[in-house]
């Protein structure tokens, strides 16, 4: 297995009324990792996703696909929408069926798969999302967080090896958010899909993803793990973004209150962590 | 929204479609062919019964069902029990009017009476489908059946469309409701307007994702799914005959010891 599930190298694509939507990005994602995409709304994160996809096909530059180049004939295509599944951002505009059990079913059965096998994959991939009890419901009855299971029970019914999710937790409840999160790594940790996630929503990034890239006009901006991202808090601020809350505070600590915090603190663990660490050490040279 | 929570509720939502159907075909087509007052009475009450004791469907549902198409009906029927008579004929009940006698004869009251039972038989007949059978169900049933591919997947899409656009009209209705858009009835005509074609415009666009969505998953031009596990339908098939079987029965008794 490559290091890289997936790769992009230079990508160009520009729609029909002449916006370039991408200008030449490159990036990639580790084998077996949650990579998260941060940019502002515009940013061309939908495109991007639809080229790795096959759903479009790029004017210039290469996907690669476990290291190797994919050509986009109707083979390569194929391969690249059996081995990436994508989870949209509207489960409206992916449950096209208004059966539960059929709309998970259609990927399985456009890979010509034998009924039996197509039948234990859907009852699998409902078991992973906990969508089973939703079975015998029509799609229009579901919730929004439901529906979103839904539909990322009929990506994983084609057993893909890369996920990739446009905004996953846009429009849930924070409830929601922390649940389809934990999903995501359960899907990773359980399964060693690699999963690609887009997001604006801060907060979630250093908890969930291993590795970040910041997209912004088409191109990226800037790539790390969530702390090397967040030690530069003025690129994402050039970009219509900001810091996870948790960071922002300890930003304002450090720099106003002059306390010694650590510059890539982000989540409500490490400064918990870093908070004793300074009490202690106050202790220690005031005692 | 409409038969379709019921369906979803019903015990038979699980028994094979097509046996479904065929039965509901074959006592509507009797009850069609059947002359007579008795038949869709009979057929009334049989497929009735059977919705409410076999399918789960709660008898007041069935019946305010049956309601909505008895109004168009009975003021359908008006215009054939009223007749223009010449005068001199006997009438049940007539008011004269400038040489001829408007009124109800007894054989234009057995028309329409006629006219009434069978229809009823015949709603019942399509209500115990569509009581317990979803309609996704009932798309598969007829693929199954051979009715062309493409008429099937615009009926499947059509009918999960509604309720997203149903929501977003919705939605928009409100919002525009909520700004005073609907408070006097020129406004409200030019609200209506604007919804129409944000509706539309939104159905466009709804398309293009859709088709987007649908290619990742590897559409290739045809929405091949698989259906849950149905139970059999056995007793559906056993019931087709005995059912039939009582409306030809009851047609041709009327026929005989009253016609």
């Amino acid at each position: 297995m490559a290091e890289y599930a997936i790769e992009a190298r230079d990508l160009v694509y520009t729609y029909e009324d002449g916006t370039r939507a991408l200008d030449g990005i490159s990036f990639r994602a580790e084998t077996g990792k949650i990579t998260g995409i941060l940019g502002s709304n515009g940013a061309g994160k939908s495109t991007l996703f639809l080229n790795l996809n096959g759903v479009r096909t790029p004017h210039s530059g290469q996907v690669l696909l476990d290291g190797e180049p994919v050509t986009f004939n109707k083979q390569g295509i194929q391969r690249l929408r059996r081995e990436v599944g994508i989870v949209f951002q509207d489960p409206d505009n992916q449950l096209f069926s208004a059966d539960v059990y059929r709309d998970i079913s259609f990927g399985a059965v456009n890979l010509g798969l034998p009924p039996e096998e197509v039948r234990r994959r859907v009852e699998w991939a409902m078991e992973k999302t906990g969508t089973a009890a939703l079975r015998d419901k029509p799609t229009h009855a579901l919730s929004y967080g439901q529906k979103k299971r839904v539909a990322i029970a009929g990506v994983l019914v084609m057993e893909p090896r890369i996920v990739i999710l446009d905004e996953p937790t846009a429009g849930l409840d924070p409830q929601g958010v922390s649940d389809i999160m934990h999903l995501l790594a359960d899907i990773r940790d359980q399964m060693g899909i690699s999963i690609i996630v887009s997001t604006h929503d801060m907060d979630i990034v250093p908890l969930y993803c291993d590795y970040t890239y910041l997209l912004c006009g088409g191109g990226m901006k800037a790539a790390g793990t969530p702390e090397e991202l967040f030690s530069h808090p003025e690129i994402l601020r050039e970009n219509h973004l900001r810091l996870p809350r948790i960071a922002h505070l300890m930003e304002i600590l450090r720099d106003k209150d002059g306390l010694d915090t650590e510059i890539w603190v982000s989540t409500i663990a490490q400064a918990r962590r870093e908070i004793k660490r300074m009490v202690e050490q106050n202790k220690e040279s005031t005692g | 929204m409409g038969t379709d929570r019921y369906a979803y509720a019903s015990r038979l939502r699980r028994m094979d479609p097509i046996a479904k159907i065929l039965f509901s075909a074959l006592v509507l087509g009797i009850c069609l062919c059947c002359p007579g007052i008795v038949p869709g009475l009979v057929t009334l009450l049989l497929m009735g019964l059977l919705c409410v004791r076999w399918g789960g469907v709660p008898g007041r549902v069935f019946f305010r069902f049956l309601g909505i198409p008895l109004a168009f009906l009975l003021l359908g029927c008006l215009t054939i029990v009223i007749e223009r008579h010449a005068p001199g004929t006997s009438v049940l009940l007539g008011i004269p009017v400038g040489g001829w006698v408007w009124g109800i004869s007894s054989s234009g009251l057995y028309r329409g009476a006629r006219i009434v039972s069978k229809s009823l038989g015949a709603i019942s007949a399509m209500y115990f489908l569509a009581l317990n059978t979803p309609m996704t169900d009932v798309t598969l049933g007829l693929r199954r059946l051979k009715v062309p591919t493409l008429m099937i997947e615009l009926m499947d899409l059509i009918y999960r469309f509604i309720f997203v656009l149903w929501e977003t009209a919705a939605d928009i209705r409100t919002a525009q409701d909520s700004r005073l858009g609907y408070s006097s009835f020129r406004r409200g005509i030019s609200s209506l307007g604007s919804l129409s074609s944000m509706v539309f415009l939104r159905a466009w666009n709804k398309a293009d994702a859709i088709y987007s969505a649908l290619e990742s998953r590897g559409y290739t031009g045809s929405l091949d799914t698989l259906a849950g596990n149905y139970q059999s339908g056995k007793l559906c098939y056993m019931l087709a005959p005995a059912v039939g079987c009582a409306q030809l029965l009851c047609c041709w008794l009327e026929v005989h010891c009253f016609g």
